[in-house]
């Protein structure tokens, strides 16, 4: 009888560990075997001295590495080049490109190719790839979400070195597209070798490709440019908390954390926070509630009667304290953001102070909003100064942010409930209540999203506020059809001119990307580009570009 | 002599028996109201105390926002203690009526029943969790309807063996020859005699339900973040345990331990006060 006893104890102790143990008892077990891998690759490392082991997220392991289904859109070259390339001055250089033109009308653009390329696979470039790789992208474009071929008409090569892109419509944005889609070789394409073994013009090739394990990468002998000074570099796929205890061992080189792990210390490592152009905002119904009908018929209750009050909003937005924000969520990594971020080349650059209070609380009473019952929050007419905001399920982050928000707007008399919720909740919530959003991207084309009045309600995440400005309206219009890059970011300013004016967004900070690097390897910070959206595999943008010191 | 300290004895197990299950009950029933009762103030962010080490002003230490974690885990499971009465009580009441039902009438009735318990145990019951609570919507709602609707079966199959022991007795037989309708008999007769399994099983279905709960929404499918929740807590804690900060999770970890094998100690209890067969033990 007692040895049952002692052994239902046993049996309830381990019932009740394997609760705190379910959620990692599967990746440790994975996890261990990617420590074998990463022990393995870091004592061959140790012996040429010349290879890098690193952990940049796993996002570059969840999608397919071919650029015609969306692979490395973010306008820096990899394992493929693109015809341009962003500098780290956020400006567009050619890459497959020598030189271009723009007709008048804006509807042709005529790209002259750069001389001498040759793919990994030892085979020439010419007009003939770029002219395949447009085409299979706008005859399957529901396979490639992030490069929109759709105004495309036609591209044709005009000879070896120069392609002809014909517009349906006039679009600006295009030059974006051409940074975003990267070449693959006409002769040798194969859609499902692609998905791990690209093949491509890129400084970089993957020699090895282990579904969910690890991406062996060696430099591409014929790659155009100045080859690698690293021999070798192995991604490797494992939990956040698995790399970190990884780096602290001395298993990696290079490791992603997130802004929490910020203040630790590694042995042999030093913290890199890399700029980036990736805002958080927080959306604000700018209409008041009603009753609405959706692009699918359904009938739903939209708009916020707080934050439809500019009052509010203004207040907010100039009378929080963002530094003091950022040290609280982010232990002080990041930089505060009241609109997109200057290294954008059309993103505005009217800044403002924040923090001031006074100025906050006289327009706040101004407006009618009052704390008359002495709770600490405001109220006008009988309604509190009360909304909520959400947070997308599983991002700590941002939950964070919007927790140290709703401390410091308390102090402005507004109450704010910070919920999470899931993606697929938020769609229904986006109308009625804040939503935390990340934005970090190279087109200014997220301006047609975020204020564009005719996309409001047309589910997606576009015009989430309600905001409708015809003014605004014409403005984006006049920047979609610019016939030149001058132009267009003008036009692009002053539709964050006005439409700021309105404070439909809340923005709060510019994040910078955290990484632990090995103290004798050169990330090569003053080529690295400013980081879009999406912490992780960013820091590989000029991977060409490092070395041992 | 010998005889009187054998009875000595005897009472003084007894004595203890009770004593435990009074203690078990107070705690439980003492960090339920505790937590149902607490000013939300206890708990609230205070960034300059961000992840202080346990000690005399923190017991528990506290978190990366500065929350008391002591007072967080005392309310966080109260919430797991709610939905585990509302789980327990809503499952055993189905199962004592399943139980009974497929016994009593027997045929195509107990056919059904049965395969209705042998569905729900044939699938694990994580998934079977995961999937109710995802389909409706996750959250409180989720999570509360999906430990319910998951914990009777084998409550079922107990009452339903109790039942069919008594079912061909004489004074069940002779019930219905005296015209007693099924549901008469059911009640006057199966009721009272499979209360004791039936309420034993009650009180151990507490911890399942519990544990259950913090299981999925440590997984993220149960309590959303905001709310205080030990499934909700060790979920965070485990951002922090890389780096050391242990009292996260442990101190969270032991409070629903203790409240686990509580009520497994005053389930047992019972069983040894109220179960006839156990009486000799």
């Amino acid at each position: 009888m007692r040895k049952r006893k002692i052994l239902a104890w046993i049996l309830m102790l381990t019932l009740a560990s394997g609760l705190a143990g379910c959620g990692s008892g599967d990746t440790q077990s994975a996890a261990a075997g990617d420590d074998a891998a990463a022990q393995e690759t870091a004592d061959e490392g140790a012996l040429s001295d010349r290879e890098v082991t690193a952990y940049v997220g796993t996002s570059i392991f969840e999608s397919s590495l071919d650029p015609v289904k969306g692979a490395m859109s973010y306008a820096y070259p990899f394992t493929n080049n693109a015809l341009l390339k962003v500098n780290p001055e956020s400006e567009y250089v050619g890459d497959l490109a020598a030189d271009w033109e723009i007709s008048e009308d804006a509807l042709t653009y005529t790209f002259t190719l750069r001389d001498g390329v040759k793919f990994s696979d030892g085979s020439d470039f010419d007009a003939g790839d770029v002219v395949f790789t447009y085409e299979t992208v706008r005859d399957h474009q529901a396979n490639n979400e992030n490069v929109d071929l759709t105004r495309l008409d036609t591209v044709t090569a005009l000879d070896d070195r120069t392609v002809e892109f014909k517009l349906k419509e006039c679009y600006s944005p295009f030059f974006d597209t051409a940074a975003m889609l990267q070449i693959v070789p006409e002769d040798s394409y194969d859609s499902a070798l692609f998905d791990t073994m690209p093949v491509g013009t890129g400084a970089w090739k993957v020699v090895q490709y282990d579904t969910n394990q690890q991406i062996i990468l060696e430099p591409n002998e014929y790659y155009f440019g100045e080859a690698p000074a690293i021999s070798k570099v192995t991604l490797v796929y494992m939990d956040s908390d698995a790399a970190f205890a990884a780096a602290q061992s001395g298993q990696l080189d290079v490791v992603m954390v997130g802004s929490s792990y910020a203040k630790e210390e590694v042995p042999g490592m030093e913290l890199a926070a890399l700029e980036t152009m990736d805002v958080r905002n927080i959306s604000l119904p700018v209409q008041e509630e009603h009753t609405a009908t959706d692009a699918s018929g359904q009938e739903m209750t939209v708009g916020n009667n707080v934050t439809s009050d500019r009052a509010v909003r203004e207040a907010l937005s100039i009378g929080i304290d963002r530094q003091s924000i950022i040290d609280n969520a982010f232990n002080g990594v990041g930089v505060p953001a009241v609109n997109f971020t200057d290294n954008l080349i059309w993103a505005s650059t009217d800044d403002y102070e924040d923090g001031r209070r006074e100025e906050a609380e006289a327009i706040l009473e101004e407006a009618g909003w009052l704390d008359e019952d002495g709770d600490g929050v405001r109220e006008k007419e009988g309604l509190a100064c009360s909304f909520d905001i959400y947070s997308p399920g599983g991002d700590q982050d941002r939950y964070q942010l919007a927790a140290a928000l709703a401390e410091d707007a308390a102090q402005l008399g507004i109450q704010i409930h910070v919920k999470t919720a899931g993606w697929d909740e938020i769609v229904a919530l986006q109308a009625v209540a804040g939503v935390v959003w990340g934005w970090g991207q190279y087109s200014p084309t997220v301006l047609y999203s975020l204020f564009e009045s005719d996309l409001y309600l047309t589910g997606g995440y576009d015009n989430v506020v309600g905001y409708d400005n015809p003014q605004v309206d014409v403005k984006i219009d006049e920047a979609l059809s610019a016939n030149n890059q001058e132009d267009a970011v003008a036009a692009w300013k002053e539709v964050q001119r006005m439409a700021d004016a309105d404070y439909p967004y809340l923005y709060l900070v510019n994040i910078q990307h955290c990484y632990f690097v090995n103290e004798n390897l050169d990330i090569s910070t003053e080529t690295q580009v400013p980081h879009p959206h999406g912490h992780g595999s960013p820091i590989i943008c000029n991977m060409g570009d490092w070395s041992w010191k | 002599m010998h005889r009187l300290k054998r009875e000595h004895r005897h009472w003084n197990r007894r004595m203890l028996v009770t004593v435990v299950t009074a203690a078990a009950l107070l705690y439980l029933v003492g960090i339920f109201l505790w937590g149902t009762l607490m000013d939300p103030s206890y708990y609230a962010v205070h960034y300059e105390n961000k992840l202080l080490p346990p000690g005399l002003s923190h017991l528990f230490g506290t978190d990366f926002m500065g929350r008391d974690m002591f007072f967080r885990c005392v309310k966080g499971l109260s919430n797991s203690l709610v939905i585990g009465v509302l789980a327990a009580a809503f499952s055993s009441v189905l199962a004592l009526i399943l139980g009974i039902a497929s016994a009593v009438c027997g045929g195509w009735v107990d056919r059904a029943v049965n395969w209705c318990v042998d569905l729900c145990m044939g699938l694990p019951h994580l998934v079977l969790l995961i999937l109710i609570s995802f389909m409706l919507g996750k959250g409180t709602k989720g999570v509360t309807i999906a430990v319910a609707l998951t914990h009777w079966p084998s409550l079922t199959r107990v009452v339903r063996a109790e039942v069919l022991q008594v079912r061909s007795s004489q004074y069940v037989q002779a019930a219905y020859r005296m015209g007693r309708s099924r549901l008469q008999v059911a009640w006057t007769h199966m009721v009272p005699h499979v209360l004791p399994a039936y309420l034993i099983g009650l009180v151990l279905l507490f911890p399942h339900a519990i544990m259950h709960e913090a299981s999925i929404t440590f997984l993220g499918f149960g309590l959303p973040a905001e709310m205080p929740a030990i499934g909700v807590i060790l979920s965070e804690a485990m951002n922090h345990i890389a780096t050391g900060k242990w009292w996260l999770a442990l101190f969270p970890g032991l409070m629903l331990l203790a409240a686990v094998l509580l009520f497994d100690a005053i389930g047992d209890n019972l069983k040894k006060l109220w179960n006839p067969g156990s009486g000799n033990e």
